[in-house]
């Protein structure tokens, strides 16, 4: 049926199947649509988010797939600019992957993007973010970069779409394609830069709230630390996401994607990332629990109650950072393909948390003495949208990884024989 | 990010009286009733109800018949380092630099709530429902305030449109200045007990100016650097206490950094 | 051209590339967000011209002036006048929110109504006024014809010297029907023990502004007693002061209430024997012989041992009360400690101008008599009669009366029957209106002694204590006719509806607002013109009369309301003293003991008449303080700590039986002289203590209307959530109470009485008292609209009232319960 668009010399499962695997996923955005519908009709009634709350289930979603989008960029950044401008050649390894971490980056921005959407009250007037700009906000920044990078990411993903066998064969596309391709480098630097701001910004966006003592850091400049920190934290954990993604793209396609040692290669860069941004974690931890919070008269306990306890940091920095930078940054670990991905995910899960905790429990720590401490559970409307955009990513990615080239290698790693032959040009081949 | 209290020409602010105030929610219900605010069907659902000057109800913890309880009246603080302004991205709430009134701009607003996670006092409320009035009531609303849309984020004004026609009220006499008593927000003049002074803090002429000075004033979380311009008086020290957040062993003195001189 | 894929490409990119130059969807997204800005659904106010109406609030009898602030011909806000002298600019929460009252159509008749269905079924038929008002009329001349006048029942929550009520009185005796309740009010008990100690039957006035130590037993003075505008100003006022020079509050309280907190001393005394302390403090103030020579020697009577015309020896007051009434014995009984008996009877005594008073609640809810008096019996002691910053002898307004009503044989024979409720009877002998005893004789007949109840200003279903014998009684009356605006519980089970205007709808007079301590007279202005078809209940009573005519109809010569409150104003006119005006300079409690100023600046009565409606006040700012010669009308015309008049009454209801009988049947458990005197009576429950080991008492809150107005939507605002939260009502419990009965704060438990049972949750408080769960009044209402329909529940529900001794009045704060957590 959909032959003509699989790229050549690749092996793609039946329509059948994939259309069966695209049902899950469907279904999944279904439930996002009818959350957003419901969201839009009815208003954000419809969520768990209150006065206290005022950021829920979606910031922490949107925090984290920018985080781990962060790959992307980072990967891009590595491959063609420091690997061709720089001329690090171990680098230039990383080309093999930098079209998927391009995909996910892409889902993950414009899911992100679709998200915030609905969590505005007012998203008809969204684009008074950009007419009526306040400089001085981090969100500001935030919006505009994620905006300008979205529109990076859509340029880096349009020459993988066109690349397609099918649509390769339209001149006009393939020569505005191909004129993109040649811009690679300059869009993979100009979105490092927008990266670079707005992961910063999001941590900025946090760090700045010095009515809330649980987020708020001292800095350099205007920037908070957590300005630097959101950046660290999110190429030490983007290029994870990445090979994860990868990972579980070989294991439900059950072939060999990419070589291993991109694998180890981007386990390693994530893992020494980690570990250098948890050392720095750690003394911003140590820095604001003798600093910030004893100058608001607090303690550090006073923030870790219920449900918001201690675990958290533990599990933040401790489980899901010291221990994953340790798989990461050492060989004998890192080789082993389990441990690999394992430190991946962890480090993954960390990142997570730390969105969650800078999100989440910033809001739900009392400031004022008398005070609670509030308690959040999402309502089915909001994972609805949340998972719709999970849905959303995977099948993208599926589309992308069945009918674009993601990986240059598959080909290669994965040789079609039929009859013993290697068959090249899998399109003549028919079925059955 | 802590910036100097910005406001030029006058800043209004604030003085509750917490030994005189009774907590009977006159003053809340002034306020809802000046700037039209809408009612929920369910206004237990405190986390969701939109209440510009919310009451506190806190007690000293001790047992009866020792029990004391203060009733904290709270509108918006209108901080004079106010933490909800610079954050906003679309420049929705300012901090006039001719009042000190920290604004909402309700047709502005993106409803991104932002400032409200900015905001420690809780003074920001967001719209999650449309702007409901029991059949019928809509009749009472005032087009002095326009109604808010649901998906905004709202607050306490300092009754501002009372502001501006009392200015222009001075302008059309000739007068630049405003007397003491030309601009006071509805819950000011509801307060059935006078607990609450309003005025210039930065006119000596002003009651308020003389008041802040006071020992007994205090504002709620001075330590975080706002500025609030909403003082209270009380004898109660455990009340005092009660404002901010103290170490152990910290006297209420040394937590207090002293106040900024506006510039 | 040729349709290739190619130019459909081309074409395409072109046309997207076109529509993103052009300006139209920058346009759109413009017009888009425009829209956001102007939804339709969100209500745009009206513009119109801005005025204001000066009138007075009467959701109370508290007569507060308010400022109606209107654009074009809408109310939007209401505020306090600062140039009225009840209240100086101060106002409730609920006459903040009078809007809402006024504009919730769904809570208001909008018509007269008729019920077409099954009672309960609220099938309902629009009529004409004509058409209800004649059909009403002929009932009652229906009721006249079989001679059966008293056949005809009301229940009137009209302030009784308010004129509609006057009205109303007046047309039961036309039409010869005894059978006209009045709501039971604080103020009747206070005019019972005025009645009983010093023989008067004027107003009671409590100048406390005047006082320098106010010894409230219960008297919620700032949660909403009297006139909250009036305390509220008042407290204001001193609040600021230092305490050497401010009046010293001593309050009497289970509870922390908004008035115990502001207080320099709470106390906490057992419940119920607020009395016996008042006694100690008796006690301490003779033994030390620290009471007002002057006032007990000269003006009381029985204060010494004395003998009767008989020449029978009687124990005198002072012997009673230093026998039965030590310190240590007051202790035991209210559990406080004697040295503060002592040291608050000393401070009392010695205080420039001490003042004591009780009461609980904000007025609606009916005292006990014994109590009253042994408070009162401290004002006499310590001389505070009708002196500065005491309880002042107040008179009646001089209103003009009007020339009597015409009395048909039906009507003078009717008269002559017994009153259902029995009050006034020797059985009740000082009570003016039982509505208990009155649906207990309704229940109690075979059929019903009454055919057509008018009830008027009042929503009895909700408000009285034993409400399920009240409605018991309501199915068995076969026509009710409810005056309601509103459709509350009451008017849901009426037959007919006559609706009202609402307060900001009508003009209303408040003769002498309750506790205001100088002769005032409140008047009210319609604010805007009336939203539906509803009419002034004074004009419908005035119409009724006429159409059922004969001599009902001429007594009421009368074209309408207005005319007829003229015509009592007249009186005020013809005093030649007082004023209509008040700048706010100085308040009036601070020059009563002034001649000055009284002189009116009104020239006629038409002028002083125009002046009233604007201003809507008319008051002397003047108190003859200081005369105690000729104010007591008792039989000894004297202060009587030996109740002659219960003595009489006590007689006259003992003829053919035993003393002993007849004591036990009106409830008293004293005996002897103390009888007769002021003394501590303790009230049992009919509960067994064991079995229901915790006391409910029901409270009221100042930011929660638990009268006949339903809560407005505002004030639901105001309520704490650990007061209610969702639909479930909190109750106070003390932590200690909580532990004992396996709760925690937030736990949902069911309190059940002798009579009933409600679930409520837990709010665990230090400020309650240990063993006494405290429950708001208000809620629970089963009518009016979503917005108070069904929220919490009502106490009553399962209130196990019993009799007060003497009054017969309903005691509601004396419940026994249990509490088990669910």
């Amino acid at each position: 049926m959909d032959e003509a668009l699989i790229p050549n010399g690749v092996q793609r499962c039946s329509p059948k199947t994939f259309f069966l695997w695209m049902l899950v996923w469907l279904a999944l955005i279904s439930w996002g649509l009818v959350s957003a519908f419901l969201c839009f009709y009815k208003g954000l009634n419809q969520t768990n988010m209150n006065h206290y709350f005022a950021f829920g289930l979606w910031i922490v979603f949107d925090l984290s797939l920018i985080a781990l989008g962060a790959g992307a960029f980072f990967t891009g950044f590595l491959a063609h600019v420091i690997g061709n401008v720089f001329i690090y050649p171990f680098v230039k390894n990383l080309k093999t992957i930098v079209n998927a971490a391009v995909v996910i980056g892409f889902i993950c921005y414009s899911g992100a993007i679709a998200m915030l959407g609905v969590d505005i009250g007012q998203p008809l007037r969204g684009w008074f973010i950009f007419w009526h700009a306040n400089v001085h906000s981090m969100l500001t920044e935030v919006s505009f970069c994620i905006t300008v990078y979205l529109g990076v990411l859509t340029i880096e993903y349009l020459p993988l779409i066109f690349s397609n066998r099918k649509l390769d064969k339209i001149p006009e596309l393939n020569i505005f394609g191909d004129s993109l391709h040649h811009l690679v480098a300059l869009f993979a630097a100009a979105g490092t830069f927008l990266s670079f701001f707005h992961q910063g910004s999001l941590g900025g966006m946090f760090g700045v709230l010095f009515g809330r003592p649980f987020a708020f850091r001292q800095g350099f400049f205007i920037w908070p630390w957590t300005f630097f920190l959101f950046i660290h934290s999110s190429i030490a954990a983007g290029p994870s996401f990445t090979l994860l993604c990868v990972w579980i793209t070989q294991k439900v396609t059950g072939k060999t994607l990419v070589q291993k040692s991109v694998f180890t290669l981007l386990a390693k860069i994530s893992g020494w990332l980690l570990a250098t941004y948890i050392i720095l974690k750690i003394l911003d931890t140590i820095g604001w629990a003798y600093g910030v919070v004893p100058r608001a008269g607090l303690s550090f306990m006073d923030f870790y109650q219920g449900f918001y306890g201690v675990w958290l940091i533990i599990a933040e920095i401790g489980v899901f950072g010291i221990i994953p930078a340790i798989i990461l940054i050492t060989p004998q670990l890192r080789e082993r393909n389990g441990l690999l991905v394992i430190g991946a995910a962890m480090n993954v899960i960390g990142i997570v948390f730390n969105r969650f905790v800078f999100s989440i429990q910033t809001l739900a720590v009392p400031v004022m003495p008398f005070d609670t401490f509030m308690s959040y559970l999402p309502t089915w409307q909001e994972w609805g949208i949340a998972l719709g955009t999970v849905g959303y990513g995977i099948l993208l990615f599926s589309l992308s990884y069945r009918y674009l080239s993601l990986f240059p290698q598959e080909a290669e790693l994965n040789p079609v024989t039929i009859f013993g032959q290697v068959v090249k040009d899998f399109g003549v081949i028919k079925r059955g | 990010m802590k910036k100097r209290d910005s406001a030029k020409g006058a800043r209004y602010g604030m003085v509750i009286d917490l030994d005189r105030c009774t907590g009977c929610g006159t003053c809340t219900i002034a306020c809802a009733a000046e700037n039209n605010v809408s009612v929920l069907y369910d206004e237990s659902d405190k986390t969701r109800n939109i209440n510009w000057l919310k009451i506190y109800m806190l007690t000293n913890g001790k047992a009866f018949p020792h029990t004391e309880v203060v009733y904290l009246p709270r509108p918006c603080m209108q901080c004079g380092n106010p933490p909800c302004v610079p954050v906003c991205p679309a420049t929705a709430t300012t901090n006039d630099s001719d009042d000190g009134i920290v604004s909402q701009i309700y047709t502005r607003c993106i409803g991104c709530r932002y400032c409200m996670a900015a905001c420690p006092y809780h003074a920001r409320d967001f719209n999650w429902f449309d702007p409901a009035f029991p059949k019928g009531m809509d009749r009472y609303l005032s087009p002095e305030v326009s109604p808010r849309m649901r998906g905004v984020v709202e607050k306490c004004s300092f009754c501002h449109h009372r502001l501006m026609s009392a200015k222009s009220k001075a302008y059309f006499e000739g007068r630049r200045d405003l007397r003491e008593d030309e601009y006071i927000p509805a819950c000011v003049e509801a307060c059935p007990t006078q607990a609450i002074t309003f005025g210039d803090l930065n006119n000596p002429k002003h009651r308020v100016s003389e008041l802040i000075k006071n020992p007994s004033a205090f504002r709620l979380l001075e330590r975080l650097g706002t500025e609030p311009k909403v003082y209270y008086l009380t004898t109660k020290d455990w009340m005092r206490r009660m404002a901010d957040n103290y170490l152990q062993g910290e006297s209420k003195k040394e937590g207090n950094r002293p106040e900024k001189k506006n510039g | 051209m040729e349709f290739s894929r190619r130019n459909f490409i081309k074409f395409f990119a072109g046309g997207i590339g076109g529509t993103l130059v052009s300006p139209l969807p920058w346009k759109l997204i413009d017009d888009i967000a425009i829209w956001t800005q102007n939804w339709s659904w969100v209500p745009l106010p009206g513009r119109g011209k801005f005025s204001t109406v000066n009138s007075v609030c009467t959701l109370c009898s508290g007569g507060c002036g308010i400022e109606v602030r209107k654009v074009g011909n809408r109310v939007v806000k209401i505020e306090g006048r600062r140039n009225y002298p009840v209240n100086q600019g101060a106002l409730c929460p609920l006459g903040m929110a009078g809007q809402q009252i006024l504009y919730n159509e769904g809570i208001r008749w909008k018509a007269p109504m008729k019920r077409v269905g099954p009672r309960g079924s609220q099938e309902w038929e629009e009529i004409t006024w004509d058409e209800a008002l004649n059909g009403l009329a002929t009932k009652i001349r229906g009721l006249r014809n079989e001679g059966n006048p008293e056949k005809l029942a009301g229940i009137d929550g009209n302030h009784s010297r308010s004129t509609v009520a006057l009205l109303i009185k007046r047309l039961f005796d036309a039409i010869g029907s005894p059978n006209y309740l009045g709501m039971p009010r604080e103020e009747d008990t206070h005019a019972m023990a005025a009645f009983l100690m010093q023989g008067t039957n004027g107003p009671v006035a409590y100048d406390l502004e005047n006082s320098d130590f106010i010894l409230s037993f219960g008297c919620p003075l700032l949660d909403g007693w009297g006139a909250p505008g009036r305390m509220m100003s008042a407290w204001g006022q001193v609040a600021g002061d230092k305490p050497s020079t401010r009046p010293f509050l001593a309050h009497i309280d289970q509870r922390a209430s908004r008035t115990a907190l502001k207080a320099d001393q709470w106390l906490a005394p057992f419940p119920g024997t607020e009395a016996a302390l008042a006694m100690g403090i008796a006690h301490v103030l003779i033994r030390e012989k620290r009471y007002s020579k002057e006032f007990v020697d000269d003006c009381t009577f029985g204060f010494a041992d004395w003998f009767d015309a008989q020449g029978h020896g009687h124990k005198g007051f002072a012997n009673i009360v230093l026998k039965k009434y030590s310190p240590q014995i007051v202790e035991n009984i209210t559990g406080i400690k004697k040295s503060i008996v002592i040291e608050l009877a000393r401070r009392f005594a010695s205080s420039h101008a001490p003042i004591a008073l009780t009461g609980r609640g904000k007025g609606l809810l009916p005292g006990s008599v014994y109590e009253f008096m042994a408070v009162h019996a401290l004002n006499a002691l310590a001389g505070r009669i009708n002196k500065s910053g005491g309880v002042l002898v107040a008179h009646d307004l001089p209103l003009a009366p009007w020339p009597d009503a015409e009395y048909d044989t039906v009507a003078t024979d009717g008269l002559k029957r017994e009153r259902l409720d029995r009050a006034g009877t020797p059985r009740y002998p000082f009570t003016r209106s039982l509505i208990h005893t009155f649906s207990e004789a309704v229940n109690s007949s075979q059929s019903s002694p009454v055919d057509i109840l008018l009830i008027s200003s009042a929503n009895p279903v909700f408000t009285i204590p034993d409400s399920k014998s009240l409605i018991e009684a309501l199915d068995k009356i076969p026509f009710i006719v409810s005056f309601s605006p509103f459709k509350d519980e009451t008017s849901l089970m009426a037959d007919l509806i006559l609706p009202d205007h609402t307060y900001l709808e009508k003009m209303e007079d408040v003769p002498r607002p309750t506790g205001v301590q100088y002769p005032l007279f409140a008047l009210s202005q319609p604010a805007v013109k009336p939203l539906y078809r509803t009419r002034h209940s004074g004009d419908v009573i005035i119409s009724l009369a006429q159409r059922i005519g004969g001599t009902i109809a001429e007594s009421f010569q009368w074209n309408s309301f207005e005319e007829t409150l003229k015509g009592r104003v007249k009186g005020l006119y013809q005093l030649g003293q007082g004023q209509i005006a008040y700048d706010g300079s100085e308040p009036v409690w601070k020059r009563l003991d002034k001649k000055s100023g009284l002189t009116p600046v009104y020239s006629s009565f038409e002028s002083m008449w125009e002046a009233l409606r604007e201003t809507g006040c008319w008051y002397v700012p003047s108190h003859t303080f200081g005369t105690w010669s000729e104010i007591f009308q008792t039989p000894s015309k004297k202060f009587e700590f030996f109740s002659s008049n219960i003595e009489l009454a006590l007689k006259t209801y003992s003829k053919g039986k035993s003393l002993d009988d007849a004591l036990a049947d009106v409830g008293i458990l004293a005996r002897g002289d103390e009888v007769y005197m002021p003394h501590y009576e303790e009230l049992k429950s009919r509960a067994d203590e064991k079995e229901y080991p915790l006391l409910l008492v029901p409270i009221e809150l100042i930011n929660l209307a638990s009268g006949w107005i339903g809560n407005p939507p505002f004030l639901n605002k105001t309520l704490f959530d650990h007061q209610l939260r969702k639909d479930d009502l909190f109750v106070e419990v003390n932590p200690k109470t909580a532990s004992t009965h396996g709760l925690q704060e937030g736990s949902k438990a069911v309190l059940k009485s002798r009579t009933g049972e409600l679930t409520v949750r837990v709010h665990v408080f230090h400020g309650a008292m240990p063993g006494v769960v405290f429950i708001p009044l208000g809620l629970g209402h089963t009518a009016y609209d979503r917005y108070l329909k069904g929220k919490g529940v009502n106490p009553y529900e399962i209130i196990d009232p019993t009799e007060d001794p003497l009054s017969g009045q309903s005691v509601w704060w004396n419940t026994r319960v249990t509490m088990v957590k669910i």
